[in-house]
């Protein structure tokens, strides 16, 4: 514990923000996917201050059972709440209760970070859905869940049409894509929206976010074997798609798809490419007149050579202060540093230490004009 | 019962897969690309020597200045060019390397015919007629050293290198063991014998002559005149030397760029990473190091001048928080550019210490920034892949250039070029600018001035929903001098795109240089290509290219055979 923490402590100084903690994370045996993800999770403050608000509110109600969402707003408390301004502290809890909900996770086999935020982001809603269900149950009176306007509508197993409840985790996360279709004989546009907590873009080498953003919007056309079913024609005719970001997310999470299946080798394959990410960064939308602003506040970086071994370690922005977690170990590093971690311009390298999710957090939300 | 069982954490593009131009893994690059005016062809390639190794890789990024040194003696009517130092500058960089052995003598000569596009690249030991390198004297020291070279940086080293030679590898090495040169500048009028100003990622400074350098054998700097020991002036907590343990530690008083004054009679400014630029002269003492007091505002314009006249620096432009990226003089030596981390860029009035105007990217940092000959524009790069054309009329954004696929990390001006309409009307004045990118692109670009002069008030297709009162105020506005914009929105700036876009490297690029015969690409991994133009290509016809290439700078001082010859390096 002491040397790795009073170090930082020592780098940090007076700077020290008050009432910052920073904690590494004990690894029990190829966690790392989970505990990179955890630090990017808990140095989301809104995520972090909203998940704690819940957990302060809504504990009283009953001794429910362990779920992820507790064992989560227990772990982020244990830390919050330590004397000790750094040191380690084990997600003993939170790993045993994530691999018992699920044996994707029970393996000591190297894990997808990704894979993993993915679940467990899914898991919170999920639960808390089934809470407010209950809730809303035992009081049939109360008032309804918040609504959001224009939302995807889910037709549910069941059959029966409902609002879906929108959460905190969907107010960080959420955005709305819109799947615009144009039928290319009628003219028709079919417009579909989406929801997403997280974009997973395509890759190319020497490129960038701004590059990889565009491309996923781009125009792509449906033809051939490819042809999309229009219902004013009633057959499949040529069509033109694009995705397009209708509402900008509180919280943009972008997947880098590194990890291919390359038909030839019949199996997954680490892309190692050169991909840069600037530390600010701006998504246009169709919702509002503004282009939503971003900056960059945390990083999971997969380190390694191939997609089934490796290590996973995060860069962490807190007050203006970057923070490399590495499991056990916290170190500061300079904001020079994150280039490092962008990728590699030729095949074979020495550097495999490479961006993988990158966080960003949206500001102001009056957009970009300071005027 | 939720959106869980439709799988809507992530969405996926299926159409990225199939973008067209997606980069092949192993690139066939071509040793020519078309242009309106027609083709250029790759004429040399310049490198570091083969001894260097790839641990230095991602550590350093190189940058390249062109430099001519002219006749000793009284220098002939010098070229009409405005100044024979063009330096290619890039963006981040960071401090940290080995150096294992140096170069052990191989030569590795790949020569490029430049003669015909039939003739690809013949590796080997081809030597060009006046190629003769098995000379093994070492320079000597009446050798005068006309001629126009190439200075380079790559880890530990700085290189030199005949730039009108066949020659892959420099013919001088300088070793500064264990700390990087990072950016260096050349003045090719300078009166007593400094000329070349070295910046180094402690924040120390070097003015050298070039010629003594050509003239000596070591692999020392020598004769120089040392500024900013240790980076003192810029603090002290950076003065200790860090070396590479960790790729974490970052120099915060690292040099970024460096110039001379044009016109500035020996003076010169270096631009740091801790936001601050220095202005020394060289007439002045080096060692007696000036102090400046502390920085009241950092996010403030503030010019300290020495208390001391005779000390250097004589004084500290603190410019913005975080990284000075880039800095440009505007060739009259009237204005200052500067980008940096903050993703403003800023115009000064060099001789009033006033900022004029300036504005911000429309995000992330600005990694460069380059004038007109006129100094009518500035070109802008950076972390949002757009050119950024800067009008000092209007000083605000005019147009933005779209095209590269990854960060913008050189831009120029081709001042050699000239509008093939030109002779009809003078109205229409066509720009011709460059631009390199960490996507291993060049792109030319064609600025018509009748497409910007007047801008699109509200671009065809402009969201219907706007309302009046959310109309943009960028083109409405006058800005009071002084004063920075805010980033403009994407729908308010016209686009221009490339007339020519060419992958010329398989490492992201660091700078661009144009000359009289020939655009330089350079990327960050020490190698830099020669393109030559095409009616210098045309001239040499099927002739011999070395040779034409020669006659084909009749207005400047001739490479002589015996610079060639006896400039072989050779270890």
């Amino acid at each position: 514990m002491g040397a790795a923490g009073s170090k930082l402590e020592k780098a940090l100084g007076d700077q020290f923000p008050e009432g910052e903690r920073y904690f590494g994370l004990e690894n029990f045996g190829n966690t790392c996917y989970c505990n990179s993800v955890l630090q990017a999770l808990y140095f989301c403050v809104p995520f972090r201050e909203q998940l704690l608000d819940y957990y302060a509110n809504n504990k009283s109600s009953g001794d429910a059972e362990d779920n992820l969402l507790t064992c989560l707003a227990d772990l982020f408390t244990q830390i919050s709440s330590q004397k000790k301004k750094t040191g380690v502290i084990a997600p003993k809890r939170f790993v045993q209760r994530l691999k018992k909900q699920n044996e994707l996770f029970r393996s000591y086999m190297h894990q997808d970070a990704h894979e993993f935020l993915n679940f467990l982001l899914n898991e919170l809603v999920d639960i808390l859905e089934k809470e407010a269900q209950t809730a809303k149950n035992d009081a049939e009176t109360s008032s309804p869940p918040e609504k959001i306007a224009n939302g995807p509508k889910n037709a549910l197993a069941n059959g029966v049409h409902k609002e879906p409840l929108v959460t905190w985790v969907h107010k960080n996360f959420q955005g709305i894509l819109t799947n615009e279709t144009r039928c290319l004989r009628c003219e028709t546009v079919t417009a579909r929206d989406e929801t997403f907590f997280d974009l997973s873009l395509d890759i190319e080498q020497n490129s960038s976010i701004t590059s990889c953003l565009k491309n996923f919007s781009s125009t792509e056309t449906l033809n051939a074997e490819d042809k999309f079913f229009c219902d004013k024609c009633c057959s499949l005719q040529e069509a033109q798609k694009r995705m397009k970001i209708k509402k900008a997310p509180q919280i943009l999470v972008i997947h880098l798809k590194r990890f291919k299946y390359i038909e030839q080798l019949g199996r997954n394959k680490k892309l190692s490419y050169r991909v840069v990410f600037p530390l600010e960064l701006k998504l246009i939308n169709s919702v509002e007149d503004a282009d939503a602003e971003y900056s960059l506040f945390a990083v999971v970086v997969h380190v390694g050579s191939g997609p089934n071994h490796g290590h996973y370690v995060s860069l962490v922005k807190s007050h203006n202060h970057w923070l490399f977690f590495d499991d056990e170990n916290v170190e500061m590093i300079d904001e020079s540093a994150v280039q490092t971690f962008f990728g590699s311009a030729q095949e074979y390298s020495s550097n495999t230490d490479h961006g993988y999710i990158l966080f960003y957090e949206r500001l102001g939300m009056n957009g970009s004009s300071k005027s | 019962m939720i959106n869980t069982a439709n799988g809507m954490m992530s969405t996926s593009s299926s159409s990225a897969a199939a973008a067209p131009g997606g980069n092949a893994p192993s690139p066939g690059l071509k040793t020519y690309f078309k242009s309106p005016e027609g083709r250029y062809k790759l004429h040399y390639e310049k490198g570091h020597p083969s001894g260097l190794m790839h641990y230095v890789q991602g550590k350093t990024v190189t940058q390249a200045t062109v430099a001519t040194i002219k006749d000793k003696p009284s220098p002939p009517t010098p070229p009409s060019q405005p100044s024979s130092s063009f330096s290619a500058s890039s963006g981040v960089r960071s401090a940290a390397a080995r150096l294992l052995g140096s170069g052990n003598g191989s030569r590795a000569l790949s020569f490029v015919g430049g003669n015909g596009g039939s003739k690809s690249i013949s590796g080997g030991s081809r030597l060009g007629p006046l190629g003769s390198n098995s000379s093994t004297s070492n320079l000597t020291s009446n050798f005068d050293g006309r001629g126009t070279y190439l200075i380079f940086n790559m880890g530990d080293g700085l290189f030199i290198s005949d730039l009108n030679s066949q020659d892959k590898e420099p013919m001088k090495a300088i070793y500064f063991n264990n700390v990087y040169p990072v950016c260096h500048a050349f003045d090719s009028d300078a009166k007593d014998g400094h000329d070349l100003l070295i910046g180094l990622s402690t924040g120390d400074v070097y003015s050298v002559s070039l010629r003594q350098q050509l003239q000596d054998s070591g692999k020392k700097l020598v004769g120089a005149q040392h500024y900013n020991k240790d980076g003192s002036v810029n603090g002290s907590q950076n003065s200790s030397t860090h070396f590479p343990s960790s790729r974490r530690i970052i120099d915060k008083c690292r040099c970024t760029c460096i110039s001379w004054v044009p016109g500035g009679d020996g003076a010169f400014v270096v631009a740091h990473a801790d936001g601050n630029i220095y202005v020394y002269e060289k007439s002045k003492e080096g060692a007696g190091d000036s102090s400046f007091p502390a920085i009241k505002d950092p996010t403030q314009f503030s010019v300290a001048h020495a208390r001391y006249s005779k000390s250097n620096p004589i004084a500290r432009w603190h410019i913005c928080q975080g990284s000075i990226n880039g800095i440009a003089f505007s060739t009259d030596g009237t204005y200052l550019a500067t980008v940096g981390r903050d993703g403003y860029l800023r115009v000064f009035d060099y001789s009033k210490e006033q900022l004029i105007c300036g504005g911000k990217s429309y995000y992330g940092a600005l990694l460069c920034c380059a004038w007109s000959n006129d100094g009518k524009y500035v070109l802008a790069g950076g972390e949002d892949d757009l050119v950024q054309i800067w009008s000092m009329v209007d000083r605000k954004v005019v147009a933005w250039g779209e095209g590269h696929n990854s960060w913008v990390s050189g831009v120029a001006f081709d001042s050699f070029w000239s509008s093939p309409n030109s002779d009809d009307s003078g109205d229409s004045v066509l720009y011709r600018f460059g631009s390199v990118g960490q996507d291993t692109q060049l792109l030319l670009w064609d600025l018509e001035m009748d497409e910007i002069v007047v801008p699109l008030r509200r671009p065809p297709g402009g969201s219907p929903t706007l309302s009046t009162g959310s109309q943009s105020s960028h083109w409405d506005n006058v800005t009071p001098v002084g004063t920075l914009q805010p980033a403009p929105s994407m729908r308010d700036i016209p686009k221009i795109s490339p007339v020519v876009a060419h992958r010329v490297h398989t490492e992201p690029l660091s700078g661009l240089i144009f000359t009289t015969e020939s655009v330089l690409t350079v990327c960050r991994e020490g190698h830099i290509k020669v393109w030559i133009r095409p009616h210098i290509a045309e001239a040499q016809g099927a002739s011999n290219p070395e040779t034409a290439l020669s006659t084909s700078l009749k207005d400047k001082p001739l490479l002589s055979s015996k610079v060639s010859n006896s400039s072989g390096y050779k270890q």
